[in-house]
């Protein structure tokens, strides 16, 4: 497998196939001796920013912090938790539950509800 | 048989769903002013348009990805970012030409000036995307469309030289005003293949859930559907050339265009023109605001799908809200949009390198498509037009920006 070609950016579906966003960063360690090993994957706002650049993340995570979001910005899902990748990345995770979702959620509890039809 | 339903319905939408205020506005402009002359570039957008659409059905078919989805998972967010920004600013100024299209009909028809029709135009365009599923704006505001086709029958009606009508079909050159002909050349390019129409193309696609077994009725669709919209475009040229050309009128402001039609259908033919422009623009204002939107949730791995409550995907139906409210602000600030049609689709030019050329290297690939990849002969194509477009759009620009 080729972490760059067939992970990174791919779409990730949760366990019921809802889609719960890409993975924006890989995250790996390095170990003294050993080859490097595949912690997990990242998504969120302050992930995609760092590829812009450092300054620009530190932004983000500036500017959200005070919202208490740091895990909606910076998502880590760990290898343990991806059960298959085939073009797309399957977690086994209910979207609904992480923190991913925090977003959606607030959107959808403080704005559509309250719009005409939004319920 | 459930195949050749599909085939017919997706050849009416297309024909509908072809022609909007970017295709008539240079349709009309390159009729008025150079009659027959221009022909030539609507033929040459509309086969790039057909393997266009053709790719994009093709790769939601082989793959079940959308055009968006691909070029994120491929080229990283990175390289993905400037395109997206242009291109978005490019959907955005189509947007407000199209919104500016439906208040310029109804202007004609109250008598209120477009700026007061601006909120009220938006506001119903919101409503539909925020109430309706995809197949009703596919299917029910296309197979309206279809009264655009009053332009087929008034170009018939005006009997045109057929010797002529064909010489228009090979290049030529102008015999005077070189920069405005290059100009409506390349605005013609642009609002015959604009960036959206890959991205809703093979996002409705992805929706229908099509696979391999679909991939001879997206061939019929593009070919046929493509074809026939375009001939709509043709209708226009044709008796823009023969009504308003004779006069000398320009046809550089509405109510001028608005008088295509009055000379083949008296007295109904303004409000033929009237309710063809009311649609079709009202047709497209739906189709660019959900292309963008689609490209933006997409290229984010956000859940998104017209035929969802917005509830359930909250960002993507806000997205397309912002994007709707927003493209009013330039008819509401009294922009014209005749102006701003012709401005918008000589950008679409310039965001085409940037949005076609990804694709392409997408449907070359073997991984992703197997041994439904592109062939030699729409590869040189759509690269031929595209690279046209582009290289006629940095001189065309700055020669009409010069000459005012």
């Amino acid at each position: 497998m080729n972490l760059v070609r067939d992970i990174l950016d791919h779409l990730i579906l949760d366990r019921r196939g809802t889609r719960m966003g890409r993975v924006d960063g890989l995250v790996l360690e390095l170990r003294d001796g050993e080859p490097p090993r595949v912690l997990g994957i990242e998504s969120g706002s302050a992930v995609l920013a760092r590829r812009i650049s450092g300054r620009l993340e530190r932004w983000v995570e500036k500017r959200w912090r005070r919202a208490g979001t740091e895990s909606a910005i910076c998502f880590r899902i760990p290898w343990s938790a991806v059960r298959k990748v085939s073009d797309d990345v399957e977690v086994d995770l209910e979207f609904e539950k992480t923190p991913a979702f925090r977003t959606e959620k607030w959107l959808r509890e403080n704005v559509v509800s309250k719009l005409p039809g939004g319920k | 048989m459930k195949k050749a339903l599909k085939l017919a319905l997706g050849i009416v939408t297309s024909i509908g769903g072809f022609f909007d205020a970017g295709n008539l506005a240079t349709a009309a402009q390159a009729g008025a002013n150079f009659g027959f002359q221009l022909l030539w570039v609507v033929l040459l957008g509309t086969v790039c348009l057909i393997f266009l659409t053709e790719m994009s059905g093709r790769l939601a078919a082989c793959s079940g990805h959308t055009v968006a989805d691909s070029i994120r998972a491929r080229f990283g967010f990175k390289k993905c970012l400037f395109p997206a920004i242009a291109e978005s600013i490019a959907h955005y100024l189509l947007l407000a030409s199209e919104i500016g299209g439906v208040c310029i009909a109804l202007q004609l028809l109250t008598g209120y000036s477009i700026r007061w029709w601006a909120i009220p135009v938006a506001l119903f365009v919101w409503m539909i995307l925020w109430k309706g599923t995809f197949s009703l704006i596919e299917d029910g505001v296309s197979i309206l469309g279809l009264v655009a086709l009053c332009f087929v029958v008034a170009a018939i009606a005006l009997r045109p030289d057929h010797r002529a009508l064909l010489a228009g079909f090979v290049p030529s050159l102008p015999d005077s005003h070189p920069a405005n002909y290059w100009f409506i050349a390349v605005s013609i390019l642009g609002a015959t293949i604009s960036p959206f129409l890959f991205y809703f193309y093979s996002s409705g696609a992805v929706e229908e859930k099509w696979d391999k077994s679909d991939l001879r009725v997206n061939k019929g669709i593009a070919v046929l559907g493509m074809g026939f919209g375009s001939v709509v475009t043709i209708g226009v040229v044709i008796t823009a050339a023969m009504v308003l050309g004779p006069y000398g009128i320009q046809a550089d402001r509405y109510h001028e265009v608005a008088l295509l039609l009055t000379k083949v259908f008296g007295f109904w033919g303004f409000p033929l023109f009237l309710g063809s422009v009311l649609i079709a623009c009202l047709g497209a204002s739906l189709e660019v605001t959900l292309g963008s939107s689609y490209m933006i949730a997409q290229a984010l791995g956000w859940n998104w799908g017209e035929n969802l409550k917005p509830k359930e995907n909250a960002r993507f139906a806000l997205t397309y809200s912002a994007f709707v409210f927003l493209a009013a602000l330039p008819v509401l600030i009294g922009i014209d949009p005749l102006k701003l049609t012709m401005f918008s689709m000589a950008i679409i030019t310039l965001v085409l390198p940037p949005a076609v050329l990804p694709f392409l290297v997408i449907m070359n690939d073997s991984q992703e498509l197997g041994e439904h990849r592109n062939g030699w002969l729409s590869n040189s194509i759509v690269i031929f037009v595209t690279l046209l477009a582009f290289v006629l759009a940095i001189v065309a620009i700055p020669l009409q920006i010069a000459g005012g």
